[in-house]
């Protein structure tokens, strides 16, 4: 007996949980518009960081300024963390700018190997900027491209809403192992971009959502601090420790929230009538 | 005592095949009966879970392999070696004894007795009777064998490459390529587990594993009157819908099998290209996509296994009154694999697919994916094409390949003074047949 | 009265959890045939009566009459007669969503439903839960068809929100240009100001599709001396217009500081509105027709810029405001009407290029060195552009 009720308790509220997850979204498409565009809007902002940084970045790098390059590595990254949702629309860019050396059959090796983390590889594996002139010239060429067609987009709603869930997926799948940045070990830097990233995204949203779930924006609120908290336990004047200052605890607490966020956030596009 | 450095191969008559054991000649897919039947004087939760299926057997000799064209057990599983063959000869060596060691293991029979103070001959998994439990296992060779090493460079099938990236791979060295692939497949793990460490054994000097990679597939339970559906994959969707028909012999012959008359090298008649990927699926990701985006990436409804305007699983794709793709997605996996336009079907390829699921990566998610085997008789048409026809899929966010290869699967072994590989070393001159 | 929570020692589950636990056990048992019911709580319209041209459905204790039912797609009256024993409620589905429903009618009454249905195959519920479902086959009319072609409100999002970016940056790139232009004015440096005005009054025919959702600003920012009472000497008349006035005409700036610094405000407080302005799908085209209606009548009679001349390059930058509104909307135009979408360029072609006609050297002429001719064909020619774009929205279904 004492055994069956926590059982019909759980299936109670699954029962109820399912029920409201039928509930169709009182949501109407216009009241979308605003956010998408202050989300253009925040986008443009980032891309204007972007392009400044990267330039002051690939100067170093073409100067020969390493300890100048590394300083201006892992900042000019938060600002393409923080939109990525946006910039993986245009897929050959990301791969030219952010994919790392799995990607390539001769991993570091392989002449293919562009974009940040080449030069990355460069810097801190190499202690060297010989030969990474023209791989900055195209990281450069590639930011201002991305720039340009960002600009010419109109950005599908379904991505822009979506895009809170896929920054976590993000983190959840490479930032939280420290396989970004294997070289530097900035991976800090570009899971607080995604995080901001995210957050935006769910904060321009969250007025919509509220209305309709209340709870829902308090358990992703909720999850959202705890991700602020403890990564900012790792804070360093503007910027982060390196990801293996990450205690193992931390780490555990920072998977836990990031997969809890990535589940509620999946649903974020249904509570909104998308897609 | 056995002498394991002869280079006589050990004759089948030394073991003891099995004959008459009530064996069925054909093959039907086996279902493990879990649970030991009720037996209250010997009741124990180690007792091993029974199989009536343990003696289903598949045929080793004929005109071209196994494994390709026989119906799809529950297990798999791809092993890739590097041969370490020095000398011509020891080439010749290899094939003979792993053609002899494959010959055994998949009739079944009872592996020699040796002195208690010698290792056993067999590792034992199975039992003091190897049983077959339709095992095939499938010998196919990698462009890598046609190097300097053994003059074969003549001779290399004319497709056969090594594996080069596609544009969403992120293919790890570790897990690609090899000389020579072995692909098992049976009713159980352990059948296959245990004629890999049995051929492991046997070849120590010629043979180096390189890397492998198990599969299953999920069965059914049996339906009276339900025709059989295609395996689901880790996407929790059925894989294999419209693989093409292993009964229909003329397609057979057209899209799997290199014909007599083809542009491949001669010996190469009755083998078969093998196209190997293991492609890792990000399943946590999957699992919080909303549905219809499920079935809009992959073009299919996801319970039924049928195409978006269809009922059943085995109604054929049409896009015929869609051209914009507006009741399955132009960017849809199956469409896109294969999108049914003319000339589209010079593409067929028969895909033999298994679920693997390995460890947890070090962001704390599941290591799970897509074993994908599939075989052509021309890659370039099959495989390359195909995969090059997806480049760009919505699916390639939920998948990354990172291992596998491109093979040759050699012809069938005739008969027991046959071997693998014989027809290739023959044209190569450095064979004599039936030693 | 608390409720005790159950406790480790007790081994008797609390009375609050029981009656949760019965309550749901009761939940769990009807939750299946709930399921739709809790899925369709929409508004309930109450008509009784047949409806002329109805197709009347009979319910009787184990069936409807009739069970399969095929009619075209579009607004169709169902009449649903109750000739069972009970309280009965017909529901048109689609899988396990509701369409359309009427509930409670009760034994010997009948109630009206009119719905609008979508080509496609549906089942209908049949009185008692236990009776089989019926089937609706609707198929395609020619109406059902076009409106499949026009897109759904979804749609308009992603061009709603660029054409809100586009907007906001306008306004930020009308602030920085009329900053540097006042400047100059307040400097008293007349070349200068000259100068800039042109491009600094472009920058606002930019916003201008959207000018009448703050009128007031829009009348402190461009309106022209006609508008007041003593016209020029108006103390009223102010904005970009005054500043031209004195600039052009006077060739001088005495007396434009506290003018340019109203216009400097008020473009300013524009931004602030433009922020948070929304603008409705079916007020994109038709402000952008508007706007070249008023296009077209200012070329005809030359008066935008009547001290500076300027008017051409005003009419390209509303041109290019214009459209700009319609290369958002042109990815639903190609869907909804691909012809129309084709004439849309064309038209906008044609426009460009007859400016173009008066730029020799990269220079508009001044407006007053048109020949009454040439003005009246550029008057034509905005006019045609302008009910070309007033197809627009008839075409993408929001008229």
């Amino acid at each position: 007996m004492t055994l069956r009720l926590p059982l019909m308790a759980a299936a109670l509220a699954v029962v109820i949980g399912s029920l409201a997850q039928t509930a169709r979204a009182a949501v109407a498409p216009m009241d979308l518009v605003g956010p998408v565009s202050e989300y253009k809007l925040y986008v443009s902002e980032k891309l204007q960081k972007l392009v400044a940084d990267t330039k002051a970045f690939t100067d170093a790098v073409k100067a020969g300024d390493i300890e100048k390059a590394k300083a201006l590595f892992a900042p000019a990254r938060m600002s393409y963390e923080a939109i990525e949702p946006v910039a993986e629309l245009f897929s050959d860019l990301d791969v030219s700018i952010d994919s790392r050396a799995d990607d390539y059959e001769q991993g570091e090796q392989d002449p293919v190997f562009p974009g940040f983390h080449r030069i990355e590889y460069g810097l801190w594996a190499q202690n060297s900027a010989a030969g990474l002139g023209p791989v900055a010239d195209k990281l450069m060429a590639d930011v201002n491209e991305l720039d340009k067609r960002i600009a010419e987009l109109t950005f599908p709603p379904e991505k822009v809403v979506g895009g809170a869930a896929a920054l976590m997926e993000e983190v959840a799948a490479t930032k939280i192992s420290g396989e970004e940045d294997r070289y530097s070990h900035t991976d800090l830097w570009d899971f607080q971009g995604n995080f901001d990233g995210s957050r935006k995204i769910f904060e321009l949203f969250r007025p919509l959502v509220e209305k309709e779930d209340p709870a829902f924006v308090e358990k992703v609120e909720a999850n959202f601090a705890t991700l602020d908290k403890t990564l900012s336990k790792y804070k360093t004047g503007d910027g982060f420790e390196t990801y293996d200052k990450l205690t193992d605890a931390d780490r555990k607490v920072l998977a836990g929230a990031v997969n809890t966020l990535a589940e509620d956030l999946s649903q974020l596009r249904g509570k909104l009538g998308l897609n | 005592m056995k002498d394991r450095k002869s280079n006589e191969p050990t004759l089948p008559s030394r073991r003891r095949v099995l004959i008459g054991l009530g064996a069925a000649g054909g093959a039907f897919t086996g279902s493990l009966v879990a649970g030991a039947p009720a037996q209250a004087d010997n009741e124990s939760v180690t007792n091993a879970p029974v199989s009536d299926k343990t003696l289903e057997r598949q045929p080793f000799y004929g005109l071209r392999q196994a494994g390709i064209v026989t119906p799809r057990p529950a297990a798999g599983m791809v092993a890739s070696f590097d041969v370490l063959a020095k000398t011509p000869t020891d080439l010749v060596r290899m094939f003979q004894t792993l053609t002899e060691e494959i010959a055994f293991l998949t009739q079944g029979g009872e592996p020699p007795q040796l002195d208690p103070k010698l290792p056993p001959s067999d590792n034992g998994i199975l039992g003091p009777v190897v049983t077959p439990d339709n095992l095939t296992i499938t010998a196919s060779v990698g462009a890598s064998l046609f190097d300097e090493r053994y003059g074969l460079k003549p001779y290399k099938p004319a497709r056969l490459v090594r594996m080069a990236s596609f544009r969403n791979d992120a293919l790890e060295p570790s897990l690609c390529h090899g000389d020579l692939s072995l692909q098992f497949s049976s009713n159980t793990p352990d059948t296959n587990i245990h004629a890999l460490r049995a051929i492991v054994k046997r070849l120590p000097d010629l043979l180096l594993l390189r890397w492998k990679q198990e599969g299953s597939v999920p069965p059914i339970p049996v339906k009276p009157g339900v025709p059989p559906g295609s395996a689901r994959n880790f996407l929790g969707f059925r894989d294999g819908s419209a693989n093409p028909s292993p009964h229909d012999a003329n397609l057979m012959e057209r899209i799997v099998w290199v014909q007599p008359d083809s542009d491949e090298p001669g010996w190469a008649t009755h083998g078969t290209y093998q196209a190997v990927r293991i492609i890792r699926n990000f399943v946590e990701r999957w699992d919080r996509t909303p549905l219809q985006e499920q079935q809009a990436i992959i073009g299919r409804h996801k319970a039924t296994g049928a195409p978006m305007q269809g009922t059943t699983e085995h109604d054929l794709p049409d896009y015929t009154n869609d051209p914009e793709g507006k009741i399955t997605p132009l960017d849809a996996h199956i469409r896109l694999a294969n999108p049914r336009s003319h000339g589209s079907e010079a593409n067929l390829i028969l895909r033999r697919p298994f679920n693997y699921s390995n460890g947890v990566t070090k962001s704390g998610q599941l290591d799970q994916g897509l074993l994908f085997i599939a075989y052509q008789s021309d890659l370039e048409k099959g495989f390359i094409t195909v995969q090059k026809r997806l480049e760009g899929e919505p699916l390639e966010e939920y998948i990354k390949p990172v291992g596998g290869g491109f093979f040759f699967t050699l012809p069938g072994v005739a008969n027991e003074r046959d071997f693998l590989g014989r027809t290739l070393l023959e044209a190569a001159g450095a064979a004599q047949p039936g030693n | 009265m608390a409720s005790n929570p159950p406790s480790a020692q007790s081994g008797r589950p609390s009375p609050a959890l029981m009656k949760l636990a019965i309550a749901g056990a009761a939940l769990l048992v009807i939750v299946a045939g709930v399921a739709f019911y809790v899925a369709s709580q929409g508004a309930k319209r109450a008509q009784t009566g047949t409806t002329e041209g109805a197709l009347t459905v009979t319910i009787t204790d184990a069936t409807c009459n009739p069970n399969e039912i095929t009619v075209a797609a579009g607004p169709t009256t169902f009449t649903i007669v109750n000739n069972s024993s009970r309280t009965v409620e017909w529901e048109i589905l689609d899988g396990v969503y509701v369409i359309e429903e009427r509930e409670n009618i009760t034994p010997g009454l009948s109630r009206s439903m009119t719905t609008k249905l979508a080509p496609g195959d549906y089942d209908i519920t049949c009185g008692l839960l236990s009776n089989p479902r019926g089937k609706l086959h609707v198929t395609p009319s020619a109406a059902s068809t076009a409106e499949a072609a026009k897109p759904s409100m979804t749609a308009f999002i992603g061009p709603l929100a660029e054409y809100k970016v586009f907007l906001v940056m306008e306004a930020g790139a009308l602030v920085t240009a009329t900053q540097q232009f006042t400047d100059a004015v307040k400097a008293g440096d007349l070349g200068l100001a000259k100068m800039l005005y042109g491009p600094a009054h472009a920058a606002y025919k930019h916003l201008e599709p959207v000018a009448d959702r703050f009128a007031d600003l829009d009348t402190a920012i461009n309106a022209r001396a006609t508008y007041f009472e003593k016209q020029e000497e108006d103390p009223a008349f102010g904005g970009f217009h005054r500043l031209e006035y004195g600039l052009f005409a006077r060739n001088s700036a005495e007396g434009l500081a506290p003018v340019a610094d109203k216009l400097l405000a008020d473009v300013t407080a524009l931004q602030q509105r433009v922020r948070g302005l929304q603008v409705p799908p079916e007020k994109m085209a038709s402000s952008a027709a508007r706007l070249l209606t008023k296009v077209a009548n200012s070329a005809a009679m030359g008066d935008e810029d009547r001290y500076s001349h300027r008017d051409l390059s005003d009419f390209q930058a509303s041109l290019e405001g214009s459209r700009k509104i319609v290369t958002l909307l042109r990815p639903l135009t190609e869907r909804a009407n691909p012809d129309l979408a084709k004439s849309l360029d064309a038209a906008f072609d044609a426009t460009a290029t007859k400016l173009a006609g008066f730029k020799p050297q990269d220079q508009y002429l001044s407006y007053d060195r048109l020949s009454e001719a040439d003005r009246k064909a550029l008057a034509d020619q905005f006019a045609s552009l302008s009910t070309e774009i007033t197809k627009l929205n008839a075409a993408l279904g929001l008229e």
